[in-house]
């Protein structure tokens, strides 16, 4: 059976699997874009068009650091300690259409927060939207990377707690100590040089540049370094996934 | 040549647990293969690594002649597993689960269709195709667990407790499945602790408790070792003051005990003696069952929660 048709089944049984939750969590990615555009705006006293153009493609990449960091790895690292995961790994089926299906999964829940944001941010402070068709590239690279790592996480996490808890930090670093939200500038040193090896740094850069091609965006370098954060993250997680204790 | 050959196997986890010792086994084409054992035996560390999820510390796993070690793929392709663990594969449903596997396995669209909906009636698992796994109860969980398992035409079958939680009905159709599948020439090892059901479709079967083989022959082999015990059954009452010295409790059976012919006398004499004084309502006495030789051959299996494995 071919990789996609294998690819393609796994895609389906996972939104079998997940179709409770689907709702919920949509409603609460939207809400938590809403909630993030809007509310933003409330503690920073006067919005300029720059900050209004951060604040929305920020929240913009949150929802998809939310749903790829976040909530992939703690759907993974319960499907671990389950054995649900080990059970479909008996299966004769490819490692890479059994991730792949995973993070198409997160892709679709992530999407509505992402389109919310953005068409809110832009309607809401009266900032003019200056789309590239390269987001039909970027929001893919940027879900890949960030979901990658976070599977990667999940599967190479001893304990499903541990798991749990790193995903608790990754949403705080995010909001507040990275350069997605904020301007890098604004952030101290240290923070500046820890966000280089920080996977949501480029697709916050990537899905800025694309959307509103502000200047100080590195659209071409974003791209790159998403593709290589999404190759080694895949090809980590599978080999964990092909590891035998 | 044997579907599966296992030869001179020991894994040791990095804990420094050793799970299998140096244990060798092989089961022939068509053969129904019965691991028995208390938890933490090795039973499922040896699945685990006939299916390439473990990788063995030493010795040989070969399928179909296909040393599966260093070619796991193959196990997987070959083998039809149901794993011990509970099946709660969240919100799909029963009859979307059994079709997603049979696509996964290989089989087109029409005959996944046609197969799920055969496995369904056959299992009588029919009027739960609707229901989520998750919200299943974990008898049906084990019927659609078993279902994927036999949905891919698969010769090998692995199937690790497929009995538990299930009802007695539903079991007596899995067990006739089961036999069905023995006659169609499927080789099955079965990891079960109900020996007194699945005696009737075993061929043969290996007893492991620290990671060896204890025992290995065909259930009538094996019932001869224990021709010389008698079994005893007694409900008690409050005033019950203990047991006859000749009598060795078994574990797994309160009220229930073994002992040898030669004490049958003796035994009698006690029983008769209790049920007057009140201290006993019911009692019987009859030839050990199946379940007893296992009681015998590992002892008190209470003491596994000493040698537990991972």
């Amino acid at each position: 059976m071919s990789f996609f048709a294998q690819y393609g089944i796994l895609t389906r049984m996972r939104f079998q699997m997940m179709r409770n939750e689907m709702m919920i969590f949509g409603i609460i990615q939207v809400a938590l874009s809403v909630g993030l555009v809007l509310g933003l705006g409330y503690i920073v006293p006067d919005v300029s068009d720059t900050t209004a153009l951060f604040l929305t493609t920020g929240t913009a990449t949150q929802a998809i650091v939310t749903i790829g960091l976040v909530a992939t790895p703690q759907i993974l690292a319960m499907e671990k300690q389950e054995g649900r995961l080990e059970y479909m790994l008996t299966l004769p089926i490819s490692r890479e259409a059994y991730i792949l299906a995973q993070i198409t999964y997160v892709a679709a829940m992530a999407l509505p927060g992402v389109v919310i944001a953005v068409a809110l941010g832009a309607w809401h402070y009266g900032f003019g939207l200056d789309v590239s068709p390269l987001v039909l590239l970027v929001i893919p690279l940027a879900i890949l990377s960030l979901a990658g790592v976070g599977i990667a996480m999940a599967t190479l996490s001893p304990h499903q707690q541990l798991t749990n808890a790193l995903t608790q930090l990754i949403i705080f670093y995010v909001l507040f100590f990275a350069p997605v939200i904020a301007p890098k500038e604004q952030l101290p040193e240290v923070l500046q040089r820890v966000s280089v090896v920080m996977p949501p740094t480029y697709a916050a850069d990537a899905i800025r540049a694309s959307l509103t091609g502000l200047p100080g965006t590195h659209l071409a370098r974003s791209l790159i370094v998403m593709a290589g954060f999404a190759a080694a993250s895949t090809a980590l997680a599978s080999l964990s996934l092909r590891r035998r204790g | 040549m044997a579907i599966l050959l296992v030869d001179e196997l020991t894994k040791r986890y990095r804990n420094g647990t050793l799970a299998n010792d140096n244990l060798s086994l092989a089961v022939e084409p068509g053969e129904v293969y019965a691991l028995l054992g208390p938890n933490g035996a090795g039973k499922t560390t040896l699945v685990r690594q006939v299916l390439g999820l473990l990788k063995p510390t030493s010795g040989r796993i070969h399928v179909d002649g296909v040393d599966v070690v260093a070619d796991p793929k193959y196990a997987r392709r070959a083998i039809g597993f149901l794993p011990q663990a509970q099946f709660a594969m969240e919100a799909i449903q029963v009859g979307e689960l059994v079709y997603g596997i049979a696509r996964l396995r290989g089989l087109d669209a029409g005959e996944a269709r046609r197969r799920t909906d055969e496995l369904l009636d056959e299992l009588d698992l029919g009027p739960f195709r609707g229901t989520q796994l998750r919200s299943a109860s974990g008898g049906i969980r084990r019927l659609a667990a078993f279902a994927t398992a036999v949905v891919g035409h698969a010769r090998f079958l692995v199937l690790d407790e497929p009995t538990n939680d299930v009802d007695p009905v539903r079991r007596q159709l899995l067990w006739s499945r089961l036999a069905a599948f023995r006659r169609e020439g499927t080789t099955v090892l079965l990891v079960t602790h109900n020996l007194a059901e699945a005696e009737r479709v075993i061929d043969r079967f290996a007893i492991i408790d620290h990671g060896r083989i204890l025992r290995e022959g065909t259930p009538a082999a094996l019932r001869s070792l224990v021709t010389d015990r008698l079994r005893l059954e007694v409900t008690t009452t409050e005033a019950f003051g203990g047991a006859h010295p000749a009598l060795q409790p078994d574990p797994a059976t309160p009220g229930a005990y073994l002992f040898d012919h030669s004490d049958l006398a003796a035994v009698s004499a006690w029983v008769q003696a209790a049920h007057e004084s009140g201290e006993l309502v019911d009692f019987r006495i009859g030839p050990p069952t199946l379940d007893d030789i296992y009681t015998v051959t590992v002892g008190d299996p209470r003491r596994e929660a000493v040698g537990a494995a991972k």
